[in-house]
Parts: structure tokens; C-alpha cells; sequence
């Protein structure tokens, strides 16, 4: 390439060449932007090298208070907080993603045409959504007060819009052709989506729900620490007291369960899904 | 010249590619022909070494490319560009990026980086991109993303990909294979340009003998992973594909585009 060809194709197709001056002061000034919003952040809540050091030495004391791990006396107690927190999350798990499967279809745009009446029941998953499953277990602690019942209340309330909006974008995106096979062959609306849909999003709902289970495992934790049942109350006593040996117990064995149903979903999903 | 020499390839107990000893001199266009299963595509593969082989061995100008190993093997691969059937574009980036990727190839330290990270290639390289792009008519479709392009178009992006990367030897696995006639034309046709204006050695795996016949300088035909004829397309006659495969060259037509015909429909 001779430079008088160089600059005939840029002569002819410059975009090929890089961004033009004007593409590339507003790309600048986004960045710039985004610096800013970081520094300022930053400023804001007083970073500075010398407290994150400050931090990092607190932490250290709190680790080296923290082997080692402990069971403590109260180690059936431990158990049954763990087991609690499980159940909390199945039974939540459970309830929003079968909930969520009618409010996805509803929630589809190729099964429900009608406009408004799809954009308002996404709306209205907005909103749920909107608040965390910390803010619905505050709320059902004090509707159905304490206990494992607010938890898995929190939890479905909270995943129900989640799991519903998921699934819709499943259903949206599942292939017409299949259905067109369906209704070709004599099948009404509702076997459309029975036949036509479902085998197609089954998997992917299943594997949803079953990623939702692990990290709502792991979330059923904290929804101790506000009173709605599980672990979460037996880690935040003995934090209260000092007892960080009998915490990194507590932890070691939630990293445990977590791991242990992670490997369990991932064998099942496989068997599921895997080989259609 | 490549120089295949008792080349072998097993995968379990299945010989895909079994002693097969060619010499291509260079500036040759060699159709690989054979029914599904013969071989073809392993023994590409094997020349790039996207496969490794049992036993045996490739000369390139006497130097050993089944023994390469990291740069040097990149480096080959490099020299020889490989076209695919279903084209292997990056369909998410626009034409010319996917073109200016035949160029990765050439970048050493500094200019390697600013590739990898940024996408940074030379205004050089860029107008070496647009003037392969505009040789087979593709030049305004420059700054769409490949996938919105057709078969056919997509595989002349693949040749301006190959001969970005300044190849020797051009391998082409059933390039026409997913495309309708007139397309597969059109990519046969910039094969055979590509072939006599540069003088790349280009060894294609066809299985439409019209089209090894017309194309070709050399025909190879492989059944169950051996070679099984290896002469000029006149002497490939009907009789001859016969004696070789037991069935007629209709039904041996018949019979891939049984097989093609599936890629075709889910390119669709």
C-alpha cells in the first residue's frame, strides 16, 4: 500500500478509518464524565489510602479472633438455623417460580397482544421489583411477625416479579416456526403454548429457578439479622457478643451448603436440560 | 511445494485419514473430492494443524510443519489461510473488522497490544481491507456488522480475510457448500483469481465434480481416508467415478447435496 492509495481510500470512505473529530469529543467528554462521577463518589465518602488501611488492619484482628473456628455450645442450634434458612429458600424458591410462569406468559408480548394490558402487568412487576427482598422481609416481620413464615414470604415476593419478567423474555424470544407447527396441525391457542412454547422454555425456566434456589440460600442468610428466621439470627447474635470463632463456623459451613447445592443443581440441570 | 508424506489420522478406531502421501507444487488449485466421511476435512485440517496427526508428517519448502510449536505454528497458520463452510465470521463485528483480522497474524509487541485491546489497526491496514473488500464487490457493506450480509457475501469476506493475512496456501473445507449456484460461482470464481493473480496454491474440498472439473488444475479423490485417484480433471471421467465409488456420478451428487442441503436450511 503506497501512501497516494492510503489517502484515496480515506478520501472515499473515511468512517472506515476511525471516528470523526466530533464522534470522538463526545466519546472524550463521556469518559470525562464517568471520571468525574467516580471522583466525586469517591470524595464524597472520604476515601483515602490511610483508612482503607485503618479498615484492612480492623478486618485482620476480626480474622486472627476468627481461628480457629469454633462450633461453640449451641452447635444444634447452628444446625437447625442452616436447615431453616434451606427451607426458607426452597419453599420461596418454589412458590415464586410457579407463580411466575403464568405471569410470564401473561407478560409476553407474542402470547399477550393486547398493549395495555401487558404493559401494565409489567409495570406493576416493576414495582415489585423495585424493592429488595431486605425491605419485603422488614415489612412481613411486622404483618406476620418473626419467624421463618416473613422470610419465605420475602422471598417469593421479591423473586415472583423477577422470575416473571425472566421468563417472558424466554417466551418472547422462543422460535414462531415450532408454534406455526402447532397451530398448522390443528391446535388452539391454549395447545400452542402448551406444545408450541413450554418444551421450548422449560429448560431455561428450570435452570433460572435452580440459580435462583443457590443464591437465595445464601440470602436467607441476612433475612435472619432483621428477624424473619434462619441462620442469619444465630450469626448476628454472636457477632453482638464477640464470638467470632462460632461465626467463622457458621460461615465455613454456609460456604459448604452453598457449594454442596451449586454441585447438586448443576448435576440436575444437566440431567434436565442437557440432550434434547 | 507441500509435501503430505504418509500422513494418518485416527480418532479412536475410526482412521479418518490413512497414509495419505501427496505433492502439491506451488501455484496449484487442487480439488479434494469424496463422500461424506472420507477424510477431506480432516486432511485440512491436518495441513493447519487444527488437528494433529497419528503418524506421518507436512513439508512446507522442506521445513517440518507437523514439529511447530507456538509462535512458529502461528506463524504458519498465518501462511496458510483456512476458508470454512459455514464461513466462521464474527458475526457481531462489522465486515471490515472481521477482513482486518487476517492481519493479527502480523502484528509483533506494541502493535499486537493495540490490536488486542483497542482494535487498533494501521491506516495501511485499513486501506489494504477496503481494496481487497472492493476487488469482489463488497466495499459498501465496509461498516455493516457480517452477520446482515448473505452466504455468498459472507464468504468473499472470508477470502478477504484469508488474503489479508498474506497467505502461501489457501485451504478451502467445502467453501461452497451452504451456498445456492449462483453465489457458489461467484466464491469459486474469486478462488481461481485469487489463485492466478497471486499465485497461492489453493487445495478446495468439493464435492460437486463439475465444479472440481471446471475449477481445478488437479483433482484428488479420497474414499475411506486413502486416495484413490489423483490425476487431471479430463481424466476424472463418469466411467472412472464409478469404478472408484460403486455408484454414478448423479447419485454421487445426489448424495451430498442430501448432505448439504440441511446447512443450507438452517442458514436460512
Amino acid at each position: 500500500m503506497t501512501p497516494a492509495e492510503i489517502a484515496t481510500w480515506q478520501a472515499r470512505l473515511p468512517a472506515a478509518f476511525g471516528a470523526d473529530a466530533r464522534t470522538r469529543a463526545r466519546r472524550l467528554a463521556a469518559w470525562l464524565a464517568f471520571a468525574a462521577w467516580l471522583g466525586a463518589a469517591l470524595w464524597w465518602f472520604g476515601f483515602s489510602p490511610a483508612r482503607l488501611w485503618n479498615g484492612l488492619s480492623g478486618l485482620a484482628t476480626i480474622i486472627r479472633l476468627m481461628i480457629p473456628p469454633s462450633p461453640g455450645e449451641f452447635w444444634l442450634d447452628i444446625l437447625r438455623g442452616l436447615a431453616e434458612s434451606v427451607a426458607m429458600a426452597f419453599l420461596g424458591t418454589t412458590v415464586a417460580a410457579v407463580l411466575a410462569i403464568p405471569l410470564g406468559f401473561l407478560g409476553a408480548g407474542n402470547v399477550v397482544t393486547n398493549t395495555l394490558a401487558r404493559f401494565s402487568l409489567r409495570r406493576v412487576l416493576d414495582g415489585f421489583r423495585g424493592v429488595d427482598q431486605l425491605i419485603w422481609a422488614l415489612a412481613y416481620v411486622r404483618a406476620v411477625g418473626l419467624g421463618p413464615l416473613a422470610g419465605v414470604l420475602a422471598i417469593a415476593t421479591a423473586d415472583i416479579a423477577v422470575l416473571a419478567k425472566l421468563y417472558a423474555e424466554a417466551i418472547e424470544n422462543a422460535e414462531r416456526r415450532q408454534m406455526e407447527g402447532v397451530t398448522a396441525a390443528g391446535g388452539g391457542w391454549l395447545a400452542r403454548l402448551r406444545f408450541g412454547v413450554l418444551p421450548q422454555v422449560l429448560p431455561v425456566m428450570l435452570a433460572q429457578a435452580l440459580y435462583f434456589f443457590e443464591s437465595n440460600t445464601r440470602s436467607a442468610a441476612i433475612l435472619g439479622v432483621v428477624g424473619a428466621g434462619g441462620i442469619g439470627l444465630q450469626i448476628a447474635e454472636r457477632i453482638r457478643v464477640r464470638h467470632w470463632d462460632e461465626v467463622a463456623f457458621i460461615i465455613l459451613l454456609m460456604i459448604v451448603m452453598v457449594a454442596a447445592i451449586d454441585w447438586l443443581s448443576g448435576r440436575l440441570r444437566r440431567r434436565l436440560i442437557g440432550g434434547y | 511445494m507441500l509435501e503430505i508424506q504418509g500422513l494418518t489420522r485416527r480418532f479412536g478406531a475410526v482412521v479418518a485419514v490413512d497414509a495419505v502421501s501427496l505433492a502439491v507444487p506451488a501455484g496449484q488449485m487442487l480439488g479434494i473430492i469424496g463422500r461424506s466421511g472420507a477424510g477431506k476435512s480432516t486432511l485440512l485440517r491436518l495441513v493447519n494443524r487444527l488437528a494433529e496427526p497419528s503418524a506421518g508428517r507436512v513439508l512446507f519448502e522442506g521445513r517440518e510443519i507437523t514439529r511447530l510449536r507456538g509462535r512458529a505454528l502461528r506463524e504458519w497458520r498465518r501462511d496458510c489461510a483456512m476458508i470454512f463452510q459455514q464461513f466462521n465470521l464474527v458475526q457481531r463485528l462489522d465486515v471490515l473488522t472481521n477482513v482486518l483480522l487476517g492481519r493479527l497474524g502480523h502484528h509483533r509487541g506494541i502493535g499486537a497490544a493495540l490490536a488486542v485491546l483497542f482494535g487498533h489497526f494501521t491506516a495501511a491496514e485499513r486501506a489494504m481491507a477496503l481494496a481487497a473488500l472492493d476487488r469482489f464487490g463488497l466495499v459498501e457493506t465496509a461498516l455493516q456488522r457480517a452477520g446482515t450480509l448473505s452466504g455468498g457475501q459472507q464468504q468473499r469476506v472470508a477470502i478477504c480475510r484469508a488474503l489479508l493475512q498474506q497467505p502461501r496456501l489457501i485451504l478451502a473445507d467445502e467453501p461452497i457448500a451452504s451456498l445456492d449456484p449462483r453465489n457458489a460461482q461467484l466464491v469459486m470464481e474469486a478462488l481461481r483469481q485469487v489463485n492466478r493473480q497471486e499465485g497461492i496454491t489453493v487445495l478446495v474440498n468439493l464435492h460437486h465434480l463439475d465444479t472440481a472439473r471446471e475449477y481445478c488444475t488437479r483433482i484428488v479423490a479420497m474414499q475411506a481416508g486413502r486416495v484413490v485417484f489423483d490425476g487431471l480433471p479430463a481424466e476424472l471421467t463418469a466411467e472412472r467415478v464409478r469404478r472408484i465409488y460403486g455408484i454414478t456420478e448423479e447419485e454421487f451428487e445426489a448424495e451430498a447435496r442430501a448432505r448439504a442441503a440441511p446447512c443450507a436450511a438452517a442458514m436460512a
